[in-house]
């Protein structure tokens, strides 16, 4: 144990008692003021910090040196990443200064998230699949230019558990066997929209990795042939197989008699199946635990009802988009006693009498989702404020008759509420408002084209919860900037809002939002009242801003974009589609915000050619997503386009 | 199974000139003779005599066309008339029922088709074979009797029949397995047998010998075991000219060799086949013993499986018992023991773009799944760098295009290949190729108008040039464009 000064404070505590401490610390704010206690704290968190998620390349080498116990290392936030870097980090040459700190770093290393590193490719994967050898989860998700030859790269990490190729866009049959045969421990594998994939590959697959618990084949054009295959795999718990078209009920029957372990299906948006199809996989499954069937049933069928009934440990069901039989609810209500999630969003037959019915004995709901269930009231949201007192999530999107007297029941009695999507309810009021600001705990708040509500309205959410970290007020046009104020002074964890089309919002109010530090994602699109002086302020105040649309804010000028370039370091994405910015501007913001992943930037009626071209070599080794008005493909030069080809970005032309 | 039964067809051979491997015109020539024989009572005691006495059989032939008798060319040549106003009354016929023969299938028509053609055949084998009784042969006892006595003496102290059996020698003594198209059999064909035995070896040769006969089970003791010694069988050549010492694989071919080293050679009978085998006769069901020891076709091994023809006893041990010599030029890593395998590979090599990291390749990527679902540790490999690709690809994809081209072109010849290069050698075709017109000149046989027939003359060993030249040459209307690369 090192020495260290037995003060009669904090610091008299020993490491592991700190240790302790520190692991407790959830949140990343509160773990960053934690180190910046003092040189002992930070020590602390050296030593016992396993993840890492790093935003800006450059300073990885150092905390690499920093951190000797990482465990996990999230690269997703980060662009640039590429094989050269890679292969810098994991060289052992070098300065003589870094040669031991590099090459450490990788041996502990258990998990990697690679998410939209568009930049790497095949060899920087191998290199880094072959330094570490206890890799054990890799996420490769949204690398669309990945194929067999990232999959033979990752097939070197023997250890590897976790995968997710979602969007691997060049994955084949080829690169799923390398994978197969490669990682034999696989467990979870997500292969969501790897739209080249075959029953053969999945075949092989089942073959090959046995122990696999989680597979997602979601989007794929596989066949029954392939639940086939999946239906000998012994040990698996969770099945996707979302929009799969081309499997239909015969598929299902394999099913049924495989995966003795099956906990949770998911075969929402699959046009083929039918309730006959489901209910082979409920008979075969008395266990299951999550039943997403979305959008593939017509209709809730009493067979399929009949069957379901004997799911005694059902905790999820969703059948979204189906006609329901009205004693359905009572059916579900007296048998799936465990349900904690139901999803009946765009059914038809969901009635007041129904939803009083059911929650009279799912008491232990927790999320419940009733978007576009136009026919129920205030008798319905009543009923279930009754008797679901633990529901944390509830969705009302469209559930136009529920009046102030609804959230009154809710806020005198569902107190854990956390989240609530009342877009669209015209019935809310500032009353209403505050009824549901009685539940504190409440961090999620949709208000979406509720034209009724105002300043006043929202002063009673700022002034009592707190948690809001997500806020969404598009088009609540009467909504100005002294709800801001409230809001700024009340809600400082606030992380998301849109103020989209909340016209009365000026450059005072968004002086009030400069005060919300922990915002990082702000869409306020069409806000015709705020300039220069407002964006200003904003990218002054929200350090952390990380996405911003400011799409159609065309009064805006070139003085708050300077500020945007100066402040919003760690800018993320931007949308300045139809603003008035220079061509300096431009060039200045993209050249500027070295975190910069996306922009959109369509109709910039004062953008030249010239602009466009200087702004996007400003930013082309870092840049992934651009949008561009077609019309710019055959001004710009071949050169700039094939260095962002080049780099892994995509040009989406409009 | 009786020849007779599992070869219904009747003079089918101009279907089957095309495929026709077998490139020597006296073979052509004994097959055809045999209806006219047939017709021709006076010579049916030649065919009666067994294939082990073949050179009794060319002997006794031999002499009967030596003395030249006027009367007998008159009986020949009015039985030609006789036969051609037959003929005559058959197609009248033909045509006479025109009219009825619409409803009927397309069989008969095709079977009357066959009926004609095979008796014109025959009157022209009678022709050649008068007018060749006219020529002077003095020598043709010896000339005819060296080949098969050499070959007599090749196989010295085994059991195997002569200059017949070699040369049919991978013809099936019971056509087991072999399938032949269904054609009624409505005329007497009993006495071709010639012609049936070839229509064997086209079909047999189709495929595989040694898979062939994977499903027959002949009882032990019921058949007669030959076993060649290693040499034998790897031997290139097994007859021999007695003049010059030029070996040969093939009789046929020592024969048309023969024909240079003077004229006593070149009169039918010497470049007849040396015997006839009659087919009515039951003969003794042969089958071959590898000879080495321990192999599972060895006839001293427990589960002995015997071979079938001596082409599978020669295939068998150089797949199962030689080294793989021959490298495939393309891919530089497949090898065979038997340059036919290495041909069928050539065939789609490159073409199997589904590899495994261990070589195999496939053409079919549920066979490599297959494969890799079967064996520990192998994946599919991925092609090589995309930067490779654009050039690569279209350069071979123009040379495989070609290359299947002349594939599909030898398609017919499939059995061919395999079986010619099997049994000739290299400086056969050498011949071959030099001439194919001479090759059939001294009988004029081009003149007949047998569709095809110049293709008999294979080049078996073909390098891409002399295939093409023969191509070229031949009467294929292949586009000359296919030649070049």
């Amino acid at each position: 144990m090192p020495p260290f000064q037995s003060n009669k404070n904090i610091l008299s505590l020993t490491e592991d008692l700190l240790v302790r401490i520190y692991e407790i610390l959830v949140s990343e704010s509160d773990r960053k003021s934690f180190r910046l206690a003092c040189r002992e704290f930070l020590r602390i968190d050296s030593l016992t910090r396993k993840h890492l998620r790093i935003l800006r390349i450059e300073f990885l080498p150092v905390l690499l040196h920093k951190y000797p116990r990482l465990q996990s290392l999230d690269l997703s936030a980060c662009p640039r990443i590429e094989d050269g870097v890679v292969s810098l980090l994991l060289s052992q040459v070098g300065p003589a200064s870094n040669s031991l700190r590099f090459g450490n770093w990788t041996r502990g290393l258990k998990s990697l998230v690679l998410s939209r590193a568009t930049g790497l490719r095949f060899s920087g994967l191998e290199m880094l699949a072959r330094a570490c050898p206890c890799l054990e989860s890799v996420d490769v998700s949204y690398c669309c230019g990945f194929g067999d030859r990232e999959a033979a790269a990752l097939s070197f990490a023997v250890g590897l558990r976790e995968l997710n190729m979602d969007k691997c866009l060049g994955l084949t049959d080829v690169g799923l066997a390398k994978i197969a045969v490669g990682c034999l421990k696989l467990e979870k594998l997500s292969l969501k929209w790897c739209m080249e994939i075959t029953d053969l590959g999945v075949d092989l697959l089942c073959k090959k990795c046995v122990d696999l618990k989680f597979l997602d084949v979601s989007y794929l054009k596989v066949t029954n042939e392939s639940l086939h295959s999946i239906a000998s795999l012994l040990k698996l718990e969770a099945l996707g197989l979302m929009a799969c078209p081309l499997i239909d009920d015969v598929g299902l029957q394999f099913i049924e008699r495989g995966c003795p372990l099956l906990k949770a299906i998911d075969v929402s948006r699959c046009q083929g199946l039918s309730s006959s199809g489901l209910m082979f996989v409920v008979r075969g499954h008395g266990n299951l635990l999550e039943l997403n069937a979305g959008y593939c049933l017509s209709e809730l069928s009493t067979a399929l009802l009949h069957q379901i009934k004997n799911l005694k440990h059902l905790e999820v069901i969703r059948i979204d988009g189906a006609r329901i039989p009205e004693s359905s609810f009572q059916v579900i209500s007296a048998n799936c006693k465990s349900l904690v999630e139901i999803g009946v969003s765009k059914c038809v037959g969901v009635t007041n009498m129904g939803l009083m019915r059911l929650v009279s004995g799912c008491i232990n709901l927790r999320v419940l989702n009733l978007t576009c269930c136009h026919s129920i009231t205030d008798a319905a949201i009543s009923a279930i404020a009754n008797s679901c007192r633990n529901l944390v999530c509830l969705k009302l999107e469209s559930c136009n008759m529920i009046t102030e007297k609804g959230l009154c029941q809710l806020g005198s009695f569902c107190l854990l509420l956390e989240e609530i999507d009342l877009t669209d309810c015209c019935g809310v009021n500032d009353k209403g408002l505050e009824y549901l600001s009685r539940c504190s705990e409440l961090s999620c708040l949709k208000l979406g084209l509720c034209s009724n509500i105002s300043d006043k309205g929202l002063s009673y959410i700022s002034s009592n919860c707190k948690k809001i970290h997500e806020l969404d007020l598009y088009r609540c046009t009467g909504i100005g900037d002294d709800g801001l104020d409230s809001l700024s002074s009340g809600c400082k964890e606030l992380k998301k809002l849109n103020l989209s089309y909340c016209n009365e919002v000026s450059d005072r109010g968004l002086g009030y939002i400069g005060r919300l530090e922990e915002l990082c994602d702000l869409e306020m699109r069409a806000l015709n009242k705020i300039t220069g002086v407002g964006l200003e302020s904003v990218a002054a105040g929200c350090k952390r801003l990380a996405d911003l649309d400011l799409k159609h804010c065309e009064k805006v000028d070139d003085l708050g974009f300077w500020a945007l370039a100066y402040y919003s370091r760690n800018l993320r994405q931007i949308n300045l589609s139809y603003c008035a910015i220079s061509d300096m501007a431009l060039c200045l913001v993209m050249g500027n915000l070295t975190r910069l992943q996306e922009a959109k930037l369509v109709h910039l009626c004062n953008v030249t050619v010239e602009g466009f071209e200087l702004a996007l070599r400003a930013c082309c080794i870092r840049i992934k997503k651009v949008k561009l008005l077609a019309t710019l493909r055959f001004m710009l030069s071949a050169e700039i386009l094939e260095t962002l080809h080049a780099r892994g970005c995509i040009i989406r032309w409009d | 199974m009786d020849l007779k039964d599992k070869v219904p067809r009747h003079a089918s051979f101009t279907q089957h000139q095309q495929k026709w491997e077998d490139p020597s015109i006296l073979d052509y020539s004994r097959r055809i003779e045999s209806p006219f024989l047939a017709f021709n009572q006076t010579h049916t005691s030649q065919i009666k005599v067994p294939v082990q006495h073949g050179v009794v059989n060319e002997l006794v032939q031999a002499s009967k066309v030596q003395d030249w008798d006027p009367s007998a060319m008159l009986d020949n040549l009015s039985f030609l008339e006789q036969k051609i106003h037959q003929l005559q009354d058959l197609v009248h016929l033909i045509i006479g029922r025109k009219g009825q023969v619409l409803g009927r299938p397309d069989e008969l028509v095709v079977q009357q088709q066959q009926l004609v053609t095979a008796d014109l055949t025959s009157i022209i084998v009678q022709l050649i074979s008068t007018a060749g009784s006219l020529l002077p042969s003095g020598k043709h006892t010896l000339s005819a009797a060296t080949p098969s006595l050499e070959q007599s003496g090749q196989f010295g102290g085994v059991v195997f029949p002569s200059a017949q059996g070699l040369n049919d020698g991978f013809q099936p003594q019971n056509a087991g397995g072999c399938k032949v198209s269904g054609l009624p059999n409505s005329v007497d064909i009993s006495r071709k047998n010639g012609n049936e035995q070839n229509h064997i070896i086209e079909e047999h040769e189709l495929k595989d010998e040694e898979d062939v006969e994977e499903g027959e089970s002949l009882i032990p003791g019921t058949y007669e075991i030959l076993q060649l010694e290693k040499e034998e069988i790897l031997a290139p050549h097994t007859h021999f000219c007695t003049i010059c010492g030029k070996g040969f694989k093939r009789d046929a071919n020592l024969r048309m060799h023969m024909r240079g080293h003077g004229d006593e050679y070149k009169t039918p009978g010497a470049l007849a086949k040396p015997n006839k085998e009659s087919g009515s006769e039951p003969t003794i069901i042969k089958r071959y013993s590898c000879p080495y020891t321990g192999c599972k076709r060895n006839k001293d091994h427990k589960k002995f499986q015997p071979l079938k023809t001596i082409l599978c006893v020669k295939n068998h041990y150089k797949r199962t018992h030689c080294d793989k010599s021959y490298i495939c030029s393309r891919c530089n890593t497949k090898k065979f023991s038997v340059i036919a395998d290495l041909k069928t590979h050539e065939k789609h090599c490159g073409k199997d773009k589904w590899l495994c990291s261990c070589g195999t390749t496939f053409s079919r990527k549920d066979k490599l799944f297959g494969h890799i679902a079967l064996f520990q540790g192998h994946t599919p490999a991925i092609p090589l760098e995309e930067a490779k690709a654009p050039a690569g690809p279209s350069d071979q994809g123009d040379s495989n295009h070609a290359a299947n081209k002349v594939g599909s072109m030898n398609f017919n010849f499939s059995s061919n290949v395999s079986s010619e290069s099997e049994v000739q050698s290299s400086m056969d075709i050498k011949g071959n190729v030099d001439d194919p017109a001479g090759y059939f000149s001294p009988l004029s046989f081009d003149t007949c108008n047998f569709g095809g027939f110049h293709e008999f003359p294979r080049p078996p060993f073909d390098d891409s040039e002399s295939n093409l030249a023969f191509l070229l040459s031949g009467s294929c209307n292949y586009p000359h464009t296919s030649g070049e690369d």
